[in-house]
């Protein structure tokens, strides 16, 4: 994310490219065949697009510790759960 | 008090504190039935104790609702109620509607009431809670009706606040809901549907949203935390009760003969409806922290920030034990169910029916708050009452283990009545915690014969002196 | 680094407090609806994967698209106001709501081909938590856009500036709240097997 600081776009702009980009390839990937590699890709991706949303988009990389950990416990605990779920299946 | 036609309320008040007595002794008559299943037979079978006792309750409830409705109103509107005098006509058509219902329940075998009532013309008997005669039925739509034009010409005419556009909203939906009760088809399954619309409309849907105005309402008069605040807390409370009792009305459609997806959807959403309990608890309790007055009304607070705690315990946890559909499963018709139902509808209605009395009584007989003295007993009775329910809750959720385990979830299962046999000792329990209930409830209710008002001068000065 | 972000770091959630009792609360929901959709799928695989396959995952692109420029217009709308521009926040805010119509419209004919093929909650688990999840989803938008309207209008008569703009954040926070749900119902619903 440090990365987003260093082009000269608004973070929220190049936020906005990275999701539009990291969509694309979530959505190409879909036509692969079922694999647990494939659920383990998706599954990261979409949880860096969350992070972007919760960070730039709700703008909570400038608020207290404590709601960013709640957040990204959040994203955590759901791509957690959805994991396990895939991978006892 | 601010405005004279909050009187109205009154008689509501001491009514509805009347039929709670008569909903108690059935209630310990039936539990003693339990364990002697002939007391009273034939004069008073079971289910004739069942549906006063059930029956009682629903409308000692409504009584509240609709005393607290004509108090809370008027002053949130800050005008005169719209009528008081139909009102009070309405309450005594009420008052004697409800009283012939239940002394023909006694009196007339059911049977043969269904018979002379009209029940052939538009069959409507039979359904639990909604046991009333066809003209009760009607007699319930028509004093819904006039408290809802009463109230509403009310808040037309005056200042319109959240908590009045929450509380009469609501009240329009409890008189809405009630509409599938005049629904009663020969398809079991479209039967059901229809019984639920009316029992889980209220008790999961729009009676938490009464429950919610009411509170609110307590806690801006008691803590003089800004309305704007409350009234957010509360809006989300409303969204959160919404998006889950909608959906989880899905829990009553399991093995109905509904579409098996219910028990997906049922068991998801259901599952979700202690939220809104939980969002409770926080608000009452953030808004006692923000307070920014002492209110000498201790009772009050107390019953006020009980409510949360045990409709949590009550609707939310016991709720959410026998709701997930393979729970279900095994504990349907249980005494699982008997204890949900008896620490929901205490914890969650007859609580807040009791916060608001505690708060407007005081207030109508012409004081801000009882003596200390009156206040000790108030408050003693609350322990009483919180302590049994609890214990009823407890035992009934033993003998709803002992009948899973023996008869549900056996490879051998054993026949029903050894099983009750075997739960006895849950049903002794469950009757002393009952006779414990209703020692409380007579502690509550000495407590408005002691005469006076809170004295703040002696009180500093004994605070002081110890 | 240091020094800049501690002093930054020390804010208070953006828009009303309430707002966010309310998004979390609603993240509850959806977190567990979704682990609901992933452990209802690993008793019934086969299904689930080829019933997947049926979905036209091009809707669910598109529509991520739309929602995640839809919240972008909207984080940029909060700018906007804090800079005191509030025709700029409320211009980036009608293009927010215009997304979220066009999120609506393409939702519905994706229900109208599912309902054209006889697809309903009863034919099969998959389609039952499709179909609920994404009608959920749906009334979701619905409320966010109904929020954003209200924010829209305000920012347009002038009621927001440089110094008042706590409204626009918390219309805001709840519609990025409604983006960030449906970025993992995409991946999870349509993508994921």
């Amino acid at each position: 994310m440090k990365l987003l600081q260093t082009i000269p776009l608004r973070p929220c702009t190049a936020s906005w490219l990275v999701l539009l980009g990291l969509t694309t390839i979530t959505f190409e990937l879909g036509s692969n065949a079922p694999s647990q590699v494939l659920m383990a890709a998706v599954l990261a991706l979409t949880l860096v697009k969350g992070q972007l949303v919760v960070s730039y988009f709700m703008g909570l990389r400038r608020v207290r510790p404590v709601w960013r950990l709640v957040m990204a416990a959040y994203l955590a605990a759901v791509g957690g759960l959805i994991a396990i779920a895939y991978l006892t299946a | 008090m601010k405005y004279q036609s909050q009187k109205v309320a009154k008689p509501y008040f001491i009514a509805a504190l009347a039929l709670f007595v008569g909903q108690i002794v059935f209630g310990l008559i039936a539990g003693l039935q339990y364990l002697h299943g002939t007391f009273l037979f034939p004069e008073l079978p079971f289910d004739v104790t069942r549906m006063s006792h059930t029956n009682l309750l629903i409308v000692w409830l409504l009584m509240t609702f609709m005393g607290a409705a004509y108090f809370i109103v008027p002053e949130e509107a800050q005008t005169e109620l719209y009528s008081p005098r139909l009102a009070l006509v309405t309450f005594w058509v009420f008052l004697i509607a409800a009283a012939l219902t239940i002394v023909a329940y006694l009196f007339v075998d059911y049977a043969h009431l269904a018979a002379i009532t009209g029940n052939a013309i538009l069959p409507t008997m039979g359904r639990g809670y909604l046991e009333q005669p066809l003209p009760t039925k009607i007699g319930i739509v028509l004093v819904a009706l006039s408290l809802l034009f009463n109230v509403t010409m009310t808040l037309i005419k005056g200042r319109k606040t959240s908590i009045n556009l929450i509380l009469v909203g609501s009240l329009w939906g409890l008189a809405l809901l009630f509409l599938p009760a005049f629904y009663f088809p020969h398809d079991t399954v479209k039967a059901s549907y229809a019984w639920w619309w009316v029992v889980h409309g209220w008790v999961e849907g729009d009676w938490e949203l009464i429950l919610g105005a009411l509170l609110g309402f307590i806690l801006i008069k008691m803590t003089g935390v800004d309305r704007e605040i409350v009234e957010k807390w509360l809006y989300i409370i409303v969204a959160m009760t919404l998006i889950s009792g909608l959906i989880g009305i899905g829990h009553h459609y399991y093995y109905t003969g509904a579409p098996s997806y219910w028990i997906w959807l049922g068991s998801i959403f259901s599952a979700l409806e202690p939220i809104p309990f939980i969002l409770l608890i926080a608000f009452s309790f953030k808004m006692l922290l923000q307070r920014r007055r002492e209110h000498p009304n201790k009772a009050a607070m107390l019953w006020a920030l009980g409510t949360p705690i045990m409709a949590f315990l009550g609707a939310g946890l016991w709720g959410f034990m026998i709701t997930l559909a393979p729970a279900q499963y095994y504990m349907h018709g249980t005494n699982f169910t008997a204890a949900h139902g008896h620490l929901a509808f205490f914890g969650a209605y007859a609580m807040i029916s009791l916060a608001i009395i505690s708060y407007a009584m005081p207030l109508l007989r012409g004081r801000t708050a009882n003596s200390a003295a009156a206040q000790r007993w108030e408050i003693a009775g609350f322990w009483i009452m919180v302590l049994s329910m609890l214990g009823i809750a407890l035992a009934l959720t033993g003998a709803g283990i002992v009948t899973v385990i023996l008869q549900r979830a056996a490879d051998d299962p054993m026949p029903f009545m050894q099983v009750q046999d075997k739960a006895r000792v849950f049903f002794w329990v469950r009757e002393f915690a009952g006779v414990g209930f209703f020692i409380g409830l007579l502690v509550y209710l000495r407590s408005f014969f002691i005469a006076g008002e809170y004295e703040y001068a002696s009180e500093m000065k004994q605070a002081l002196a110890a | 680094m240091h020094t800049e972000a501690s002093v930054d770091s020390a804010q208070p959630l953006p828009g009303d407090f309430a707002i966010w009792i309310f998004i979390f609360a609603e993240l509850v929901v959806f977190g567990v609806l979704f682990g609901a959709y992933a452990f209802a799928r690993s008793t019934h695989v086969e299904l689930f994967n080829a019933s997947q396959l049926t979905l036209n995952r091009a809707y669910g692109f598109a529509n991520t698209l739309i929602l995640v420029t839809s919240s972008y217009f909207v984080a940029r709308a909060t700018q906007s106001i804090k800079a005191g521009r509030g025709t700029a926040c409320g211009n980036w805010l009608a293009a927010a709501l215009g997304l979220g119509g066009m999120f609506l419209v393409l939702k519905l004919v994706e229900f109208h081909q599912d309902f054209a093929q006889g697809i309903s909650l009863s034919t099969n688990l998959f389609y039952m938590f499709y179909l609920a999840l994404t009608f959920f989803h749906f009334m979701h938008v619905v409320m966010g856009m109904a929020i954003l309207a209200v924010v829209t209008y305000k920012a347009y008569a002038g009621r927001y500036s440089a110094a008042n703009h706590t409204g626009v954040e918390t219309g805001g926070s709840y519609w990025h709240m409604v983006d960030l749900v449906w970025i993992i119902l995409f991946a999870l619903v349509y993508v994921i097997h």
